[in-house]
């Protein structure tokens, strides 16, 4: 998921988010208010890709599988939802044997049928979802439908035996990640009659604790609880405390602060940095920080000059001063500067640092010390890149053009002629992917979709992911190196059957990419929430953010 | 008179219809607007990308693009936005249009009264120092940028003072629906109205009082003070009924360009999210269905006005007839 | 008199920015530094500063100092506000003072030549100031510098970069030519049929030098008496543009930019958004008392038309 920087971040760290006192069993009450900036379009959650939807259809629909939706760590793999157990693979990965949980029932009162689960997996298809490709198209059958979705029939791919309640799913090669694909919100399971088509305003019926009764794009949503439900799992999908949420949209951050601490609304999220100290003041005991998967680059166009010169990569590396980077994100409370392309928490993260002062290469620190300007001045001389021009393309948002204005000055300092060009931040993400713009510095952020090193190191700097000429191309740096595009697949296949061997190799593949430098990891941000004091308790995960099925009011 | 307005009711639509073309083009031609992969979403693959280009008809010919989306927004109705999937752009202007209506109309009663009471007063005591100051303070009220004056009058109230009885009323920023609560919908709209008002009372009393002072030395108004009307009743009755012609054809054209989103950074600044907002947003998303439904709704509004407006001179006014 | 004084002294000041920044406050106003830290008596103080809350959430800049280092005290990138707010007014002014003589000089152009020759011509411009004038002015800015801030311009073989101030005074001057251009036209076509006209009509003077003897100065009194208070509403414009980041381009500054700076700094540091608006309120009252005292003098009739 493209990462809005302020805008949407998701959260979890297990000891400063759970404020559960003990796991009281579900007792129902109350109206639980929030409050956002805006709502993010449709609700079809087999399309939509914005955090605000996924976080609130958590609580609305499930798949196969899903995370967890209690307090833990950031690098829980997927669990049983809808599937009462995670199948062992069979014929070496490429078969998976699904059971589903008996007695399950739609928000319409329709059980939940193994039909039911094929035809989400065809709609997925038929509705043109953004991940088809890159996460399912696997499935036997897939690339069929890729090509034609409206014939999608995945047959010989997904084959479902209503009499026994299973699904088995045949792939057409291993993928170590594939239960934590089928847990993410386009693998929803929805009823087999859901017309093929987006949404919209609309939202499809779901499995769990609360559905969506009315829903204006511009002004509100509401979620009321869904009769059918009855708690299957108290991790995969816990029955909800509050009787029924009610979600407003279109007001500025500010003012959510202002309706929070007055008790107006009982949540939200993204204090803005103006108003933290005042919350952190006034309303301690009220304030949620949580920390989640996500990165704040500046990717590197490794084919245009000059940083095409890995030494001039290198350099820039050495010379960004991420104190400062730290400071834009509001402070060392919220932000993390970072080294790696690999967040904090993630799965295969293992702390190195290459470019800050005192680290070498064969021996990196644990964590970013200083700048290193004299290194970096010394890499430019001889790359032979000094007195170049250097354009920074970044989002024209606060915090971005901000942090765009000071790696200028650094690229000034190491002797290019710098300049930034703000793009509005819609178009920005689209812009700099394409190859055909030329760009050389692209700012931009990105969160995972689930838990896994591959969800940044492979997404990001892969052969296969890199375009040319496309406004899809996630690989902004146009990076391609084989001997790191093999390592990582050995990791994604040895993580199949060895996720710890698996980790280690993402880890070790982290660092050959910072080595060849194809970005600048600046840091990691952690989100602010505020919560108003008819909040009892509250749960937040790394992937949802909170968990508002869990939020106890008074 | 008839020809005459039939030509009107032509260049009025010939109007409609420029600007639509022109906001057609020029977001189309702006690089980096192409919003295929927008709507397709992170990562897609070609193959999506393709399917939704086509779904879209981003693969015709800017004309047939250019009519479909003519149809989808005046006849069928159910055009949708590029930025935000499936939203429909009709009922997303139907929703902020109440918005900037209460907006405009709040500052448009305290802008006329004001101005009024202001204008009448400085050119009964003209070339007094009562007349000087309040033709001052206009001044510096058509000086003040108005996105400033908001960012101060929240300042002072949402934060300074908003903890004090002064301002402990003021709601945070945002629209209240009159329908939801009569009283709160005044106490969120009352600050954004002075803060709107403050430009054209400035405007419109400094100019009242130039033509009231002008009309002073007519000879109509010289006859009926010959007569014995006392110098205030001639004034008002007399003076501010005939400066009104020009009074009125102002206001129209200014009310229908902030109900048309004039009023674009008062509602920016007071997080009001009103047609002017609309349209700001829609074109910092470059959504060209929302820009063009949202510049097309003001359009509307200014080229009405300024018909109505020239068709009000033409029947009062004929030398404007012979001007032309 | 005072206005004209108060505006020469902003001019001065703008002018000086170099000079205060360099050799009184030591700042460079366009380079960020928030890492940094400053000497005030003495004393080492970190350029922003942490706020004391047991959760040690919020940063802020330095306040105002009121003395040489950060008078106005530092903006969220650590920057001197005073410095900037100097350097700001001059490209404030420059861009208001240029964008209103080019629009003058345009519409003048358009107004004489669609009041003068009048026919087709009058009415192909005619329509297209319609079309312009249908779109409520700040809308009609905006999308014109969106679309341009986003690429800059190509125009042939130029390229205007989009932090070239060109920008913003192309689209200022172009978007106030309705308003102008009508006043000239109405001017000129009052004149056309003016008995000195007609007379040197009948003559058989030719038309070009009917044009420039008769037409040209009779018009230029309108243009000066409209002069300020354009100047006045480029100002306003520019600074609502750059307030919308889609005017002056950072690390530049106008005042528009720094209120916007300020705009995430107004809980803590008011300072920051209140100077530069002060000083646009000052300017731009000076040139409205200029141009009325002009308009007095001229006897020209006020007319405009503004949103909010």
């Amino acid at each position: 998921m493209q990462q809005g920087r302020i805008l949407f971040l998701t959260g979890l760290l297990a000891a400063t988010c759970a404020h559960a006192d003990t796991p009281a069993p579900p007792s129902p009450g109350g109206v639980l208010r929030l409050a956002g900036t805006t709502s993010a379009g449709t609700l079809d959650p087999q399309i939509s890709y914005m955090h605000v939807t996924y976080q609130v259809e958590a609580i609305v629909y499930d798949g196969l599988t899903t995370f967890p939706k209690t307090p833990g760590p950031a690098d829980r793999h997927a669990i049983p939802d809808l599937a009462d157990a995670i199948p062992t693979p069979q014929d070496n990965g490429l078969t998976y044997r699904f059971h589903l949980r008996p007695g399950i029932r739609f928000s319409n009162g329709h059980p939940v049928t193994a039909e039911d689960v094929a035809a989400s997996m065809r709609r997925l298809f038929r509705v043109n979802s953004p991940t088809a490709g890159p996460y399912y198209s696997h499935i036997v059958g897939g690339d069929a439908c890729l090509r034609d979705p409206e014939h999608c029939t995945l047959a010989g791919g997904v084959i479902a035996d209503n009499a026994t309640g299973t699904v088995t799913f045949h792939l057409t090669h291993p993928d170590s990640e594939f239960m934590d694909r089928l847990a993410f919100q386009h693998a929803s399971i929805l009823p087999a009659d859901t017309p093929a088509h987006d949404m919209g305003n609309t939202a499809p019926i779901g499995t769990g604790p609360y559905r969506i009764v009315s829903y204006e794009p511009t002004s509100s949503m509401v979620l009321e609880r869904n009769p059918y439900f009855q708690q299957w799992d108290a991790e995969a999908q816990p029955a909800g405390y509050p009787d029924s949420i009610h979600y407003t949209f279109g007001l500025d951050p500010e003012s959510e602060v202002t309706a929070v601490e007055n008790g107006q609304f009982d949540w939200m999220e993204g204090v803005p940095l103006d108003r933290q100290a005042e919350v952190g003041r006034r309303f301690a005991p009220q304030v949620r920080i949580t920390d989640s998967l996500n990165v704040f680059y500046a990717a590197l166009n490794v084919n245009e000059p000059p940083f095409n010169n890995l030494l001039a990569r290198q350099a820039l590396n050495y010379a960004v001063n991420r104190k400062a980077i730290v400071i834009y994100g509001g402070g060392p409370t919220v932000s993390v500067p970072a080294c790696q392309m690999l967040p904090q928490g993630s799965p295969g993260f293992e702390p190195s640092c290459l470019y800050t002062k005192g680290a070498t290469f064969e021996h990196p620190a644990q964590q970013w010390q200083a700048p290193d300007l004299e290194k970096a001045r010394d890499l430019i001389r001889r790359s032979g890149t000094a007195g170049q021009h250097v354009t920074i393309i970044a989002p024209s948002a606060a915090g971005h053009s901000a942090v765009a204005t000071d790696l200028r000055d650094t690229l000034t300092d190491l002797g290019y002629i710098a300049s930034v060009r703000t793009i509005s931040p819609v178009a920005e993400f689209a812009y700099i992917q394409n190859s055909d713009n030329k760009i050389q510095i692209g700012l931009t952020g990105w969160s995972a979709d689930y838990p896994a090193a591959s969800s940044f190191l492979q997404t990001l700097f892969s052969c296969a992911t890199f375009v040319p000429h496309s406004d899809n191309s996630v690989n902004i740096s146009q990076f391609c190196n084989h001997d790191i595009d093999a390592l990582m697949q050995r990791a994604a296949t040895v993580a199949v059957t060895d996720r710890a061997a698996g980790d280690t190799l993402w880890a070790e593949v982290s660092r050959r990419l910072m080595e060849q430098a194809p970005a600048v990891p600046l840091d990691q941000a952690r989100s602010v929430s505020l919560l108003s004091n008819r909040v009892k308790s509250d749960v937040a995960t790394a992937i949802y953010g909170a968990v508002f099925s869990q939020f106890r009011v008074r | 008179m008839l020809l005459v307005l039939l030509k009107r009711l032509g260049q009025t639509v010939f109007v409609l219809f420029g600007i639509s073309v022109m906001v057609f083009l020029v977001f189309l031609a702006t690089p980096g607007t192409d919003p295929t992969s927008r709507i397709a979403g992170k990562n897609a693959s070609p193959q999506t990308i393709e399917r939704v280009r086509h779904e879209y008809g981003f693969d015709r010919p800017l004309p047939v693009q250019y009519a479909t989306m003519m149809k989808k927004l005046f006849i069928t109705q159910d055009l949708a936005s590029y930025a935000n999937r499936g939203e429909l752009v009709v009922p997303e202007l139907a929703k902020a249009a109440p918005i900037t209506l209460s907006l405009a109309a709040g500052a448009a009663v305290i802008w006329v009264s004001v101005s009024i009471c202001m204008g009448t007063v400085a050119a009964a005591f003209r070339n007094t120092w009562i007349d000087r100051t309040l033709m001052m303070i206009g001044l510096v009220g058509l000086s003040i940028p108005v996105f400033w004056l908001g960012q101060v009058a929240n300042l002072i109230t949402q934060a300074r003072f908003h903890d004090t009885w002064l301002f402990s009323w003021v709601p945070g920023p945002g629209y209240i629906p009159f329908s939801e609560s009569p009283l709160g919908w005044f106490r969120a709209l009352v600050i954004p109205w002075c803060t709107l008002a403050v430009l054209f009372i400035g405007l419109y009393a400094r100019i009242l009082r130039a033509d009231l002072v002008s009309v002073m030395d007519e000879d109509f108004m010289r006859t009926a003070r010959a007569k014995g009307l006392s110098p205030l009743r001639v004034l008002l009755v007399h003076g501010l009924r005939t400066s009104m012609i020009s009074f009125i054809s102002m206001f129209g054209m200014d009310f229908a360009q902030l109900i048309g989103g004039g009023a674009l950074l008062t509602e920016v600044v007071f997080g009001l999210g009103g047609v002017g907002r609309l349209t700001y947003q829609a074109m910092g998303a470059l959504d060209l269905p929302l820009i063009m439904a949202s510049v097309m709704y003001s359009a509307v509004f200014v080229v009405l006005a300024n018909a109505l407006v020239d068709v009000i001179y033409l029947v009062l006014d004929p030398r404007v007839r012979d001007g032309r | 008199m005072a206005s004209l004084a108060l505006l020469a002294c902003m001019a001065t000041a703008s002018l000086c920015a170099p000079f205060y920044a360099r050799d009184i406050a030591h700042t460079d106003p366009f380079r960020s530094n928030v890492a940094g830290s400053f000497t005030l008596d003495g004393q080492q103080i970190d350029i922003m500063q942490p706020d004391d809350n047991p959760l040690h959430l919020g940063l802020s800049p330095v306040g105002p100092t009121w003395r040489a280092p950060f008078f106005l005290g530092a903006d969220s990138q650590g920057r001197d506000v005073a410095a900037r707010l100097l350097y700001g007014g001059r490209n404030s002014l420059l861009i208001a003072f240029f964008a209103a003589a080019l629009c003058m000089i345009l519409s003048a152009t358009v107004g004489i030549f669609a009041g003068f020759f009048g026919g087709v011509l009058d009415m192909v411009l005619s329509r297209i100031m319609d079309i312009m004038w249908a779109v409520p002015v700040y809308l009609f800015a905006i999308s014109l510098s969106i679309v341009t801030i986003a690429q800059g311009l190509k125009i042939g073989p130029f390229t205007i970069a989009s932090d070239n101030l060109l920008l913003p005074i192309f689209i200022i001057a172009l978007v106030y030519i309705p308003y102008a251009a009508r006043v000239v036209r109405g001017r000129v076509m009052t004149l056309r049929n003016a008995e000195f006209v007609l007379a040197a009509r009948s003559l058989g003077v030719p038309r070009f030098r009917i044009l420039m003897v008769d037409i040209l100065p009779n018009v230029t009194g309108s243009l000066v008496a409209l002069a300020p208070l354009l100047t006045a509403l480029a100002l306003l414009t520019e600074s609502a543009l750059s307030f919308l980041s889609i005017g002056v381009q950072a690390p530049a500054a106008s005042w528009g930019t720094i209120i916007q700076d300020g705009e995430g700094l107004i809980y803590t540091r008011p300072m920051v958004a209140m100077a530069p608006g002060l000083a646009i309120v000052l300017v731009v009252l000076a040139l409205n008392v200029l141009g009325d005292t002009l308009r007095d003098a001229l006897d020209v009739r006020d007319s405009r038309r503004e949103n909010g």
